[in-house]
């Protein structure tokens, strides 16, 4: 039972990690991540670097949606940006200390002018405007062949740190890894901030909001452009660890997949993002898993199981919509509690 | 004290539990010494299922018949699959599972997309060839990618010939036929039109209409409206299994048009001149291989066997399933004359031995000898609809580019 | 200058079954505010229902469409029962995806219980083109478009001039002051969603019968989202009227700009439109209070 963490000043409130207990556990989570490479097995590494991805974008995208309450349908297609960037950049010589900045910050630029709309629209027409946006990016994507190389796609050659190469998995979990961290860290800090807190607000009833001060359009072209940002990041990455990507990968069924994740996740928390892009990811495999050990005792359950990925991915969704609304962080808060207070019952 | 004690137990079965699932997966694993292993990443689920069933089919046919038949100079060939469901993700994350767990020496899988994502690590590895059904020509690149081979003719040569074709068949008429090319807006589509274009150009065929729709091709009323315009003499089908062709050719009558339909490969299969055919139409195309119904070729004549004692509830073989045996077929060569050469089975000693395949005879799946030197076997004979027999019969020799 | 025309004709003929899928929407959202992201997919049910009624239990093509048309009901009131009365009050967001995650459970459903080959089912309509002059006008084309308009027709005064048409359109204007009146609401919300789905299942039956049956089916809805945006959310007569426009513009496009413009284009259009009329052309202008 976590006993005798009282805070004395305001600061030490706010902190993320305020207790000697929080802080070791994180420590020894980002130790044992750390050290993947040398206890996981190639799969497991290979899977690790994906999910490092998916929680970059999920990230971005509880910002978006989670936190401002701004439906956004182009995820996928903002990931594409990002990845195309990268991709152009590196042939330039670039080298990934920049792409990878420049691929966020030509993304957010993008979801500026994707939020444009929210000038005039709200709500679900916003949502509809966002898909518009998808349909002209991925657009882009294929006839765009000077810089994207059209429907066939493009390559990316390897980030490239003065002659390291990051070739290989370990090495491209360290990128990948440092910059989950670094962004989940910096998105919980921005809820602490004027304005996380005015994004939460204009989430609430941004009429109020409004008359409060906050200033509407600047909000919300922020949360555009910062959820952008991280999908941007995110695109760059997976661009690095494939090195080879074509348009038909950002389709509206990753924009789905990832407000999948943030719902089940958990909407407008950092600790969201992680479970759910974790849970969304691993789902596909857990199936093919269970599949697989299953065919060997009934043969043809496989056959029957494997088509069932989408339908478990909607009966998963709904699940947690009408059970957990708040999702797997609130299922994780709830049994921290319970450690917290243990002997005594909640 | 009690607080510590739970903590580590807590994490001990957090650990456990993470950890466990993997475990308990590469321990059921085991590779045998000895065995040649072919790893698949097949879209069973997915857009792509009606291939992908076959596909698996395919390969993990060939290698039980191989085995049958002494395996590969006494080693017994092993066949893994998994779904990847036609996603990039999925079908890499296969590739990785696969390798760690069986040290495959072969790799099939699904799509472009997936081939050029596991081409580093393939090379890198240096312990595999790659394969896949996609007849793109960025794959068939052995100095950019010298792990992978294309088990056929890639699109642009496919309508290479298709062009030959028409203009040897066309020579001493009056006028060149109109030739109008339709074609969906994916990879499938776009990629063999450059080339078929190019030596249309070459041969002084006219090209009158280049028609692109969506993928799904749901609703074509305005495309049929453009093409009817074109009045074509010739239209040529890329990028489609069945949809939108028939509905294409309806509304071409409704305007009183009865232009020839030409394909390629996976266009040709029987879907399609299933449909075509009810409707009147005699569709004509260039095929990498012969059809799954002839009875000129010893190996096609061992599926036909093979398929009558294991899945009596086939009834037509696809083009699909013969691209996946004839991969197979290929890898088990590349890896006999590795083994008879008493070479280890690393990237350069199997990119020569496929390299030295140039008098390769494939069972009659391709008509001539096949010629593997670059990755590629570039041969492809026209077939014709036979409204009698209800099949493609062939309508030209074997050509080669 | 006949090739304007005649593509110009040829799509707003085809705009006619986009309308019906667009009214499918737009009942939903009107009668009970909830954004319906799995049309397409109901719309792709309804059609293989009426397939595996016509051809696998071999039934003549009318009766197999009135069974679809049936259980398409039926499942509506399932679906509107068991998913959306216990997220009646969550935010927008929930309950998109929770259509979401419903139009992938049909989704992999039917792909899990038919496969992805492409069916041909039977046609309910006789295919005579129209033809004036250089300008064909494909049979099934106008077809199509005469069924939806008999439909829309139908619908139109339905809501205008019987009683139970009039309750619903009490219900989704303002569902306390209905309720004070005696108006059943859980029975109008009920009767949208199984009058959508019915609306959807005829417009997945005419395309069906024209393009082939396959799970790509579906995605025919996703033009459908710029016309309801043009046309307003909770407008059936913007509905329409944006369908064909939509129709218009984008028969137009693939005939000038070649098919693959033919996605993008509409939605062009719209999100220049939406600058001027934010709300769509026949949309309802909302008063947000504090």
């Amino acid at each position: 039972m976590r006993t005798a963490v009282f805070h004395e000043t305001f600061a030490s409130e706010e902190r993320l990690w305020d207790s000697p207990t929080a802080r070791r556990w994180m420590l020894a989570f980002a130790l044992s991540l750390f050290t993947l490479p040398w206890w996981g097995s190639d799969y497991l590494l290979a899977m690790a670097c994906i999910v490092g991805i998916h929680v970059i974008a999920t990230l971005g995208l509880n910002l978006t949606t989670g936190n401002a309450g701004l439906i956004s349908l182009s995820h996928g297609a903002f990931l594409g940006v990002g990845c195309y960037t990268v991709a152009w950049l590196g042939k330039h010589g670039v080298p990934f200390w920049l792409t990878l900045p420049a691929a966020g910050f030509v993304t957010a630029a993008l979801g500026l002018v994707v939020g444009l709309p929210s000038l005039r629209v709200k709500g679900l027409y916003l949502a509809i405007a966002t898909l518009a946006a998808h349909f002209i990016l991925t657009f882009v994507f294929r006839e765009w062949e000077s810089v994207t190389g059209g429907v066939p796609g493009t390559s990316i050659p390897r980030a490239n740190l003065f002659g390291f190469e990051f070739h290989g998995d370990r090495r491209n979990f360290y990128l990948i890894f440092v910059c989950a961290f670094v962004m989940a860290v910096a998105a919980r800090n921005l809820a602490r901030t004027h304005i996380g807190r005015a994004f939460v607000a204009v989430r609430d009833r941004d009429f109020s909001a409004e008359i409060l001060g906050v200033n509407l359009l600047r909000t919300k072209l922020l949360a555009f452009a910062l959820g952008a940002f991280y999908a941007g990041v995110a695109g760059g990455l997976l661009g690095y660890f494939y090195g080879a990507i074509t348009p038909e990968y950002f389709v509206l069924t990753l924009s789905v997949f990832y407000l999948a994740a943030i719902i089940v996740g958990g909407l407008g928390t950092v600790l969201g993002s992680v479970l759910g892009a974790l849970f969304m990811t691993f789902v596909p495999e857990l199936l093919r898993l269970v599949a697989h050990t299953s065919s060997q005792w009934f043969p043809g359950v496989a056959a029957l199981l494997l088509p069932m990925g989408q339908v478990v991915f909607g009966v998963l969704i709904i699940f947690f919509l009408i059970f957990e609304p708040q999702g797997l962080a609130a299922i994780w808060s709830r049994i921290r509690r319970n450690f917290h207070l243990w002997p005594f019952k909640t | 004290m009690t607080d510590s004690i739970r903590r580590t137990i807590v994490q001990s079965i957090g650990a456990a539990a993470t950890l466990g699932p993997f475990a308990i997966g590469s321990a059921s694993a085991q590779a045998h010494k000895g065995d040649i292993v072919i790893g698949a990443s097949q879209p069973i689920t997915g857009v792509f299922s009606f291939a992908g069933t076959a596909m698996n089919n395919g390969l993990n046919d060939y290698v039980a018949w191989r085995n049958s038949k002494g395996g590969v100079a006494g080693h017994k060939l092993r066949y893994v699959s998994e779904d990847s469901g036609f996603k990039l993700d999925q079908g890499v994350a296969i590739f990785k599972k696969i390798m760690a767990a069986e040290k495959p020496s072969f790799f099939y899988g699904d799509s472009t997309q997936w081939a050029k994502a596991v081409s580093q690590d393939a090379i890198a590895s240096n312990a595999i060839m790659t394969s896949s059904t996609s007849l793109a020509s960025v794959v068939a690149d052995p100095a950019g990618m010298p792990q992978h081979i294309v088990p056929g003719a890639t699109y642009p040569r496919l309508h290479e010939i298709l062009m030959e074709y028409i203009a040897r068949s066309s020579r001493g008429a009056a006028a060149k036929p109109n030739i109008a090319y339709v074609y969906a807006d994916t990879e499938f589509g776009r990629d063999g039109i450059p080339g078929g274009k190019a030596r249309a150009e070459k041969l002084g065929l006219p090209i009158v209409a280049e028609i692109v729709t969506k993928q799904s091709g749901i609703d074509v009323a305005p495309e049929v409206a453009k093409l009817r315009r074109a009045k074509p003499d010739i239209v040529i089908f890329q990028g489609y299994i069945l949809a939108p062709m028939p509905e294409f050719v309806r509304q071409l009558r409704e305007a009183g048009l009865n232009p020839q339909i030409m394909g390629t490969a996976w266009g040709l299969d029987k879907p399609a001149y299933d449909a075509l055919g009810a409707l009147g139409v005699k569709l004509s195309g260039v095929s990498m291989y012969r059809y799954g119904h002839e009875t000129e070729s010893s190996m096609i004549n061992n599926m036909r066997q093979y398929l009558a004692t294991a899945r009596p509830e086939v009834k037509n073989i696809s083009p699909f399933y013969i691209s996946s045996w004839l991969s197979g077929m290929i890898f088990a060569e590349v890896a006999e004359r590795c083994v008879k050469a008493n070479k280890p089975l690393t990237l350069p000693n199997m990119k020569a031995a496929l390299e030295s395949m140039k008098e390769w005879d494939t069972g009659g799946i391709t008509g001539l000898l096949a010629d593997l030197s670059g990755h590629q076997i570039p041969v492809g004979r026209m077939y014709a609809y036979d409204s009698d027999k209800k099949t493609m019969e062939p309508a030209s020799g074997w050509i080669k580019v | 200058m006949s090739e304007f025309i005649e593509y110009g004709l040829v799509g707003l003929l085809s705009g006619g079954v986009t309308a019906l899928i667009a009214l499918s929407f737009v009942l939903v959202y009107k009668g009970t505010g909830v954004v319906n992201f799995a049309v397409g997919e109901v719309m792709m049910l309804g059609a293989y229902l009426y397939y595996a009624a016509a051809v696998t239990f071999a039934l003549p093509p009318w009766l197999a469409f009135a069974i679809a048309l049936v259980v398409i009901g039926l499942l509506a009131i399932a679906i509107e029962r068991v998913v959306l009365r216990p997220l009646s009050g969550q935010p927008a967001v929930a309950v998109l995806m929770a259509t979401i995650g419903m139009a992938s459970i049909i989704h992999g459903g039917v792909e899990a219980g038919w496969g992805g080959d492409t069916y041909s089912p039977p046609t309910l309509l006789p295919r005579t083109p129209v033809v004036m002059g250089e300008i064909l006008i494909p049979g099934t084309v106008l077809g199509n478009f005469a069924v939806a308009a008999l439909l829309i027709g139908g619908f139109l005064a339905f809501f205008r001039y019987s009683k139970t048409g009039i309750a619903l359109r009490a219900t989704a204007s303002d569902p306390v002051t209905a309720a004070t009146l005696g108006i059943n609401i859980n029975y109008s919300q009920r009767l949208t969603w199984m009058l959508s789905g019915l609306v959807g299942t005829v417009a997945g039956v005419l395309i069906a019968s024209s393009a082939g049956l396959s799970p790509l089916l579906a995605s025919a809805a996703l033009s459908v989202f710029a016309a309801i945006m043009l046309g307003g959310m909770d407008s059936i007569l913007g509905a329409i009227v944006a369908s064909v426009a939509i129709g218009f513009i984008e028969s137009v496009a693939a005939g000038y700009l070649g098919g693959k413009s033919r996605d993008v284009v509409p939605y062009v259009v719209v999100l220049a439109v939406l600058v001027f009329r934010p709300y769509g052309i026949f949309g309802t202008r909302t008063i947000e209070r504090l």
